[in-house]
């Protein structure tokens, strides 16, 4: 009896065991994010190839002013890891940051690039519809203008973009980064990867999330099947 | 002193105690009730979660920065973000418990009678939740919530007499400085003030329950029935808290609320989507408000609309068909909001919602009258 009612929690120990980082998956073909399906949780490899991308490229223009370099530490980084990462940056008044500072706004005028301004990308994954395929479409869309298409100055065109035209210039060209974990580094890995970070940053506590509803429920159906028993059992006696 | 030194610990310290414990032993409750009677307990215990869930997020929400103390909540409040879901989730627990309630009651017919009071204050109850959780919802400092806000609090700056001071000093103004401020005092007092309208509920729920044959105990026969209803719900609630936190939210909500951002689309949350949809009846800010206030106030005279007047007895199947469909209804109404706007989801809106209204003004008093023969 004790092994039946069990049975569903040893089915389901590989999807809570899923959290342990694939390493170099093939995610781009065709394009998927682990976080994306009900119960899956962030490849934390990717996560950490994505906030490399995000730190070299992204982060001239953008800001991410909800995150912390503290944060740094749920994607695997050490305290001295986080830390370095935190000491390389030189905030506005001249200092390096440390671990407790908010990422570094970059505070970019809207001049730079022709009137529009670099939105903030702590939460972006989760302000766009489909949020990290969509960024991952946006970063790889850019192509050339379809003919009769007018662009406007300091604009390009990308077909990902509500509206085609896009001022952000070409972000990814390939090989911006060196991956530390031997993973090429193509344009379209860099964005997949970056996807997948801000991903995260929208939702830092998703794996969280799901581990616990996991075995929330497996408890609660657990306690239903004894309540109904019990149940039964008590209005059997009534006379 | 024999006697005294039979009583218990707590029986000596608290009189109360052996009185409660013969009432809850004491057989006085009919058998075999359904597991759907739990509903008004269930919903006491969502709304001590709410309350509790509430609190801790009122002590860390700052509404003159609404959407960035939301997102502080979320990302360092230690669970801050498991705290939120369950505020999210306990609402859409509440209304749907109330909502199988009301449908409950309109299907059986428990309006009548004795229960017509017990009616009248779930109907009460159900407004004051509306207007807790379309002001908690505006709290969120989304966008979406913020046309929300935006369109009601300029469809009332028209307003003269006693209406439109009353509106003026509840928002201040579409922009006034501090709206959201004064919101979450209204949002607070509201949900406080639903526990003295359940106190009551409870009352007038003893008062109307009927005499019994055969009655049992509520303890054991009654603690063990709502202890499956407690645990069928929080499985519910779980599934919900952990796996969809954002049921029935429009997605563009995630987005700060600003003059910036206009949503194309800006559904209402799933528990107002059928009242949203009724406003399209009438034209006009002041329409919407009437079609709406109309709608609820069929509710509140469903048991002056009901011509049945016989000894009480099981409905007739005519009836129960055409209940479920006025649910289906509803259910259409919310789902014909949720649409792009377009000319077809307004014709069906309205389609919809003149149905609702011929359901209780036509079909309501006809068919109790033919069942009475």
């Amino acid at each position: 009896m004790m092994r039946r009612l069990l049975l569903p929690a040893f089915l389901a120990a590989p999807l809570l065991g899923g959290f342990t980082p694939a390493q170099a998956e093939d995610t781009l073909s065709p394009l998927h994010f682990q976080s994306q399906n009900l119960l899956g949780g962030y490849d934390i490899a990717a996560l950490q190839r994505g906030f490399l991308v995000y730190q070299t490229v992204c982060a001239s223009c953008h800001s991410a002013s909800a995150l912390h370099y503290r944060d740094l530490q749920a994607l695997g980084f050490s305290a001295e890891q986080a830390g370095g990462i935190a000491a390389s940056v030189k905030l506005a008044n001249g200092q390096p940051a440390t671990l407790n500072d908010r990422f570094r706004n970059p505070h970019m005028t809207g001049t730079a690039f022709g009137g529009a301004v670099p939105p903030d990308l702590s939460n972006i994954a989760a302000e766009r519809p489909q949020g990290p395929r969509y960024i991952y479409h946006l970063l790889t869309g850019y192509e050339a203008a379809p003919s009769g298409t007018v662009l406007m100055s300091g604009h390009f065109y990308d077909a990902a973009f509500p509206g085609g035209q896009i001022a952000m210039p070409p972000p990814l060209k390939g090989n911006d980064v060196a991956y530390a974990d031997g993973v090429t580094a193509s344009a379209p890995q860099e964005a997949e990867d970056v996807s997948a970070f801000l991903a995260w940053a929208a939702a830092p506590n998703l794996n969280t999330r799901r581990e616990i509803g996991v075995r929330a429920v497996l408890f609660l159906i657990f306690l239903s099947i004894l309540a109904i028993a019990t149940k039964r059992r008590i209005w059997r006696e009534t006379v | 002193m024999e006697v005294e030194a039979q009583k218990t610990w707590s029986d000596r310290g608290w009189p109360d105690a052996s009185a409660w414990r013969a009432r809850v032993e004491t057989p006085s409750l009919p058998r075999e009730q359904p597991y759907l009677d739990t509903l008004p307990a269930l919903i006491i215990g969502t709304l001590l979660v709410l309350a509790a869930s509430g609190l801790v997020l009122a002590v860390y929400y700052d509404p003159w920065h609404p959407y960035a103390s939301i997102q502080f909540i979320r990302l360092e409040v230690s669970s801050g973000w498991l705290i939120q879901s369950f505020h999210e989730t306990g609402t859409t627990m509440l209304f749907g418990a109330v909502f199988l309630v009301l449908f409950r009651g309109i299907m059986f017919r428990s309006y009548r009678g004795r229960g017509e009071f017990v009616w009248l204050g779930t109907v009460a109850l159900f407004c004051v939740l509306l207007l807790a959780g379309w002001l908690g919802y505006c709290l969120s400092g989304g966008a979406v919530a913020g046309v929300s806000l935006t369109q009601a609090a300029s469809s009332v700056e028209t307003w003269t007499g006693l209406p439109g001071l009353l509106a003026g000093w509840f928002f201040g103004g579409p922009h006034g400085p501090g709206t959201l401020a004064r919101l979450v005092m209204f949002h607070a007092v509201l949900g406080l003030a639903v526990f003295a309208l359940v106190a009551l509920l409870y009352a007038a729920r003893k008062a109307a329950r009927p005499v019994t044959p055969r009655p049992v105990a509520f303890h054991p026969y009654y603690t063990a029935q709502y202890f499956v209803a407690f645990t069928i719900f929080a499985l519910i609630f779980a599934l919900f808290t952990f796996f969809a936190p954002h049921f029935g939210e429009n997605p563009l909500n995630m987005l700060p609320a600003g003059p910036m951002i206009i949503p194309t689309n800006p559904t209402p949350l799933w528990f107002l989507a059928p009242l949203s949809a009724v406003r399209v009846l009438l034209p006009g800010d002041a329409g919407g408000v009437i079609a709406v206030l109309a709608m609820l106030g069929l509710l509140f005279a469903l048991p002056w609309l009901d011509r049945f007047s016989g000894p009480p007895r099981q409905p007739g199947l005519l009836y129960k068909i055409l209940v479920v469909v006025l649910a289906l209804d509803v259910i259409a109404l919310g789902l014909a909001a949720a649409c792009r706007p377009s000319l077809t989801a307004v014709i069906l809106q309205i389609v919809f919602a003149l149905w609702y209204f011929f359901h209780f003004l036509v079909l309501t008093p006809l068919v109790t009258a033919l069942e009475a023969k």
